[in-house]
C-alpha cells in the first residue's frame, strides 16, 4: 500500500518537472539570462531624467530604453534600485543582466565589463548659486565642490581639483542640498538631472560652459557575448526607427536636444 | 527651654498617603550626656524613628529640634546640623571605594576645611580608640564585620558629634564580633558621648544606658530607668516582648 | 592556482596601490577614529549631565517635592527635558540624527567632521546617559544615607562617594559604548565624511571590485574591534582585583 503512494507521488513528480521545462522551454528567450525570460537591470533611479522613482515603479530615458530592449528580445523586464558604486560589480557577479543608470565608458570600466555601443551623450555641467563668483570650470580650483559619489563627475573632479576639495554625496539630489545649504560652492553632475534641480529649486544656475562631455552606454558583463550582440543590434534598430529619440524627446525638450547636438 | 540637647514633638510618618503610620506622633527630650536605648518588635518604626532624626527619612510632620533649631522646618539648612549628628549603620556602609583612613578623613577634610595632615592625625588618634590602627590602608573589603562597624564609628566620630545615633549596629555581625563593637559603644557611652541607639542587645541596654524606650506600632509604648524597664515592665506588650526575647 | 593568485594580486594592486588608494582607507579610519573619539567626548559629558538630573529628579524628587520652591520645579523641567531628549534620540535612526544635523539644524558648519562628531556625540549621550544612570541606581542606598549622614549634601555625596564608585560599575558598559559608537559611525558618508566604509565604498566605486574594498573595511573594523575588547577583558580583569583586594 506504501509503495504504491510512493511510486504514484514519484511519478506525478517526475511529470511535473517535464510539463514545466517544456514551458519554459516555450518561453526561452533567445538570449540567456540571469534569470530565464526576465531582464534584470540595475540602475540607481536617483539620476532625473535618464532614472527615477515614480509612483510604486521607475522612469526615465535609461528604464524605457531597457524596456525596449527587453520587448526587442522578449524578456520581461526587472528593475533593480542599487548604489551606482554597485552596478558594475553586480552586473561583474552575474546578479544582473545589464546596468544602464546614464554610465560612461571608461578605461577603468572596461577591465570589469563590456559597454554597448552609446545610446544618449551626457554632459557633466557645474551648478552655483546665481549669486556665486565661479564663472567657469577653470574656477573650481581651490573651490568646495559637490559631486554624486562614483559618478563621472565625481571621478573626473576628484582627478583635477584633488580629493580633498570633492564633497561626495550619496546621491545628485544630496549634492544640490549640499550646495543650498552652502556646504559646497558648486555641484558637477550631468546635464539632464541638473536640468531637473534647478527648475526646481530657486536661485540656482548651471554654468554656460560644461565640465566634460561624455557618452552614455550600457555595461554588461564579459561571458554574455551573446547578449552584448543583441543589445547592440536593438539599440542600432531603435535608431534607425527614430524610437530612441521619442525616448529621449519625452523628457527632455526638443529645443534642449537641440543644444546639445551643437555642443558636440 | 530646658536643657535636652534633642526635642522631639508630636513626630509622625505616614507612607501610602497615610494607610502606613510608622510613626504616629512621638515625643521625647533627650538630654547631654544620656545614653537612650530603643527596642522594639521588628517593623515598630524603631529605626524610622532614629533616622528620621536626622532626616535620613523625612517625617510628615512634627517638629525636631536640636540644640534649639527645628531642623525638620523646610528654611533650615539640615546638612550643616547633621554635621553634628554621626551616624552609625547596620550594613557599616563603609565608602568601599576609600582605604580605612579615606573613610575617616573625607568628611572632615572636605566639610570642616581640615588640613589632610591634621585629619589623618584626628584619624589614626580613633583607630587607636577602636583598636585598629594597624588597618589604616586596608580597603573595606579586606575587614572583618566587626572591623568596619568599628571603623564605621571611628568615620562617624571624626566629625566631632554631639550625639551618635546607632541603628542596629551590631545586628548584621557574627555574634563572635558583637563584643568587640559593643565595648568600643561602652567606652563611648563612658566618656560622655549623647547616644541614641537602636538595639536588640539587652546586655548593654542595661549596662549603659540612662533609659529604655520600648517602641511599637509607631509609638513610645513604655520609657524607664533600665533597672525598671526590665524588672517591672507595665506595658503588656512590653511583657510579651520581653519574654520572648530574654530566655 | 597561479593564475587565481594573479588575478587576486591584481585586483589587490587596483584596489590599493594604483592612485595612492591605500590614502582613502587611511584617511577614513582616522576620520573614523576621530569622529568616535570626540563623539564618545561629548557623549559622556552630555551623559553625565542626563544622569545627574534624572537620578537626582529619582532619588530626591519626593524630598524637594516637600521643601517645593524654584530649584525642585527647575529640576521638574529639567527632567522633563531630558525624557524628551531620551525619548527622541532613542527612537529615532542615528543616520537620520545626522542628516538633520547636517542639512538642517547645523547648516552653517561646513565642515562634515565636525557635523558628524557632533551628532553622534549627542546620539552617545542618551545611551551613556542610561549607563551612568543605571549606574548610579546600582550602589547601595546606604551609601547615600552614609554620605548624607556625615553632612554631605546631595551634590557632594554624588561627587565624593555615589559617582566614584558608579563610574567603577559602568566602565565595562561605556568601554562597550565605545566599541558601538566606532561601528555606527560607519554611516558618517550620508553627509559626504570621508570615513572608513566611505573609502571603501569609494575605492568600490572606482575599481568596480566588491569583494576585496568590502571585506577590507570589514578586516580593519575587526582589527580594531578586537583591540578594543581585549583592552576591556583587562580593565574588567584589573576592576574585579580591586574590589578583592
Amino acid at each position: 500500500m506504501k509503495k504504491t503512494f510512493l511510486s504514484i507521488l514519484a511519478a506525478l513528480i517526475c511529470m511535473t518537472m517535464v510539463f514545466s521545462m517544456t514551458a519554459f522551454a516555450a518561453e526561452a528567450a533567445p538570449v540567456s539570462t540571469v534569470e530565464e525570460g526576465v531582464l534584470n537591470i540595475a540602475t540607481n533611479a536617483e539620476f532625473p531624467p535618464y532614472e527615477f522613482k515614480e509612483g510604486d515603479g521607475f522612469a526615465g530615458i535609461d528604464i524605457e530604453i531597457a524596456g525596449a530592449i527587453a520587448e526587442a528580445l522578449g524578456l520581461e523586464l526587472k528593475v533593480n534600485d542599487v548604489e551606482f558604486g554597485s552596478i558594475i560589480g553586480g552586473v561583474q557577479s552575474g546578479k544582473y543582466d545589464i546596468g544602464i543608470a546614464g554610465m560612461t565608458k571608461t578605461e577603468e570600466r572596461l577591465q570589469s565589463v563590456n559597454f554597448s555601443e552609446t545610446y544618449a551623450i551626457g554632459v557633466q555641467v557645474i551648478i552655483v548659486k546665481e549669486d556665486s563668483d565661479i564663472q567657469t570650470a577653470d574656477d573650481l580650483v581651490g573651490r568646495k565642490i559637490g559631486v554624486q559619489q562614483d559618478t563621472t563627475g565625481d571621478i573626473y573632479c576628484c582627478g583635477d581639483f584633488g580629493d580633498e576639495n570633492v564633497t561626495e554625496y550619496r546621491n545628485g539630489a544630496e549634492a544640490v542640498q549640499g550646495l543650498i545649504a552652502g556646504k559646497v560652492d558648486c555641484v558637477v553632475i550631468d546635464n539632464e538631472p541638473a536640468k531637473s534641480y534647478v527648475a526646481a529649486t530657486e536661485g540656482l544656475k548651471i554654468l554656460d560652459t560644461e565640465y566634460v562631455t561624455e557618452e552614455y552606454a550600457i555595461c554588461i558583463a564579459k561571458e554574455s557575448e551573446d547578449l552584448l550582440a543583441a543589445i547592440n543590434g536593438v539599440i542600432k534598430d531603435l535608431q534607425e526607427s527614430g524610437k530612441l529619440q521619442e525616448i529621449v524627446d519625452k523628457y527632455i525638450s526638443a529645443g534642449e536636444e537641440a543644444e546639445e547636438e551643437e555642443s558636440k | 527651654m530646658n536643657d535636652a540637647l534633642i526635642q522631639v514633638r508630636d513626630l509622625k510618618k505616614y507612607y501610602d498617603n497615610g494607610r502606613i503610620k510608622a510613626l504616629d506622633g512621638v515625643d521625647i527630650d533627650i538630654r547631654k550626656g544620656e545614653v537612650v536605648v530603643i527596642i522594639g518588635p521588628s517593623g515598630c518604626g524603631k529605626s524610622t524613628f532614629l533616622k528620621s532624626l536626622n532626616l535620613l527619612e523625612m517625617p510628615t510632620e512634627g517638629k525636631i529640634i536640636f540644640e534649639g533649631v527645628d531642623i525638620n522646618d523646610s528654611s533650615v539648612n539640615v546638612n550643616i546640623h547633621r554635621q553634628k549628628m554621626g551616624m552609625v549603620f547596620q550594613h557599616f556602609n563603609l565608602f568601599p571605594h576609600k582605604t580605612v583612613l579615606g573613610n575617616i578623613t573625607l568628611a572632615p577634610t572636605k566639610l570642616k576645611g581640615i588640613s589632610k595632615e591634621k585629619g589623618r592625625e584626628r584619624a589614626m588618634e580613633l583607630l587607636r580608640m577602636v583598636h585598629l590602627e594597624d588597618k589604616a590602608d586596608a580597603y573595606p573589603a579586606q575587614l572583618s564585620g566587626g572591623q568596619k562597624q568599628r571603623i564605621a564609628i571611628a568615620r562617624a566620630l571624626a566629625m566631632d558629634p554631639d550625639v551618635m545615633l546607632f541603628d542596629e549596629p551590631t545586628s548584621a555581625l557574627d555574634p563572635e564580633m558583637v563584643g568587640e563593637v559593643l565595648d568600643i559603644m561602652k567606652e563611648l557611652a563612658r566618656g560622655g558621648m549623647t547616644m541614641i541607639v537602636v538595639t536588640h542587645e539587652m546586655g548593654f541596654a542595661k549596662e549603659v544606658g540612662s533609659r529604655v524606650i520600648f517602641f511599637d506600632g509607631g509609638q513610645i509604648r513604655e520609657e524607664n530607668t533600665p533597672q525598671e524597664f526590665f524588672a517591672h515592665p507595665k506595658d503588656p506588650r512590653l511583657q510579651d516582648f520581653l519574654s520572648k526575647v530574654l530566655i | 592556482m597561479t593564475e587565481w593568485f594573479n588575478s587576486l594580486a591584481d585586483t589587490f594592486y587596483r584596489c590599493f596601490i594604483e592612485d595612492s588608494r591605500w590614502k582613502w582607507m587611511l584617511e577614513g579610519l582616522g576620520n573614523t577614529m576621530i569622529i568616535t573619539v570626540f563623539a564618545l567626548m561629548i557623549g559622556i559629558i552630555l551623559g553625565i549631565i542626563v544622569a545627574a538630573v534624572r537620578s537626582t529628579y529619582d532619588m530626591n524628587g519626593a524630598a524637594m517635592k516637600k521643601k517645593g520652591g524654584p530649584a525642585y520645579i527647575f529640576l521638574r523641567i529639567g527632567n522633563f527635558i531630558c525624557n524628551l531628549f531620551l525619548t527622541v534620540i532613542r527612537g529615532t535612526p542615528v543616520v537620520v540624527q545626522l542628516m538633520i544635523m547636517y542639512f538642517i539644524i547645523l547648516i552653517n558648519v561646513t565642515n562634515g567632521v565636525l557635523v558628524a562628531i557632533i551628532a553622534f556625540g549627542i546620539n552617545s549621550g542618551a545611551y551613556v546617559a542610561e549607563i551612568f544612570r543605571s549606574g548610579i541606581m546600582s550602589i547601595d542606598e546606604g551609601q547615600i544615607e552614609a554620605g548624607r549622614s556625615l553632612g554631605f549634601n546631595y551634590i557632594q555625596t554624588m561627587i565624593f562617594i555615589i559617582i566614584p564608585q558608579a563610574v567603577k560599575v559602568v566602565l565595562p558598559t561605556l568601554f562597550n559604548e565605545l566599541i558601538v559608537l566606532i561601528k555606527e559611525t560607519s554611516v558618517a558618508g550620508y553627509v559626504g565624511v570621508m570615513d572608513l566604509t566611505k573609502a571603501g565604498d569609494k575605492i568600490r566605486g572606482r575599481t568596480f571590485e566588491a569583494f576585496m574594498p568590502l571585506f577590507a573595511v570589514a578586516a580593519v573594523y575587526l582589527v580594531i574591534v578586537i583591540i578594543l575588547t581585549r583592552i576591556l577583558r583587562i580593565i574588567e580583569k584589573r576592576l574585579r582585583k580591586s574590589e578583592r583586594r
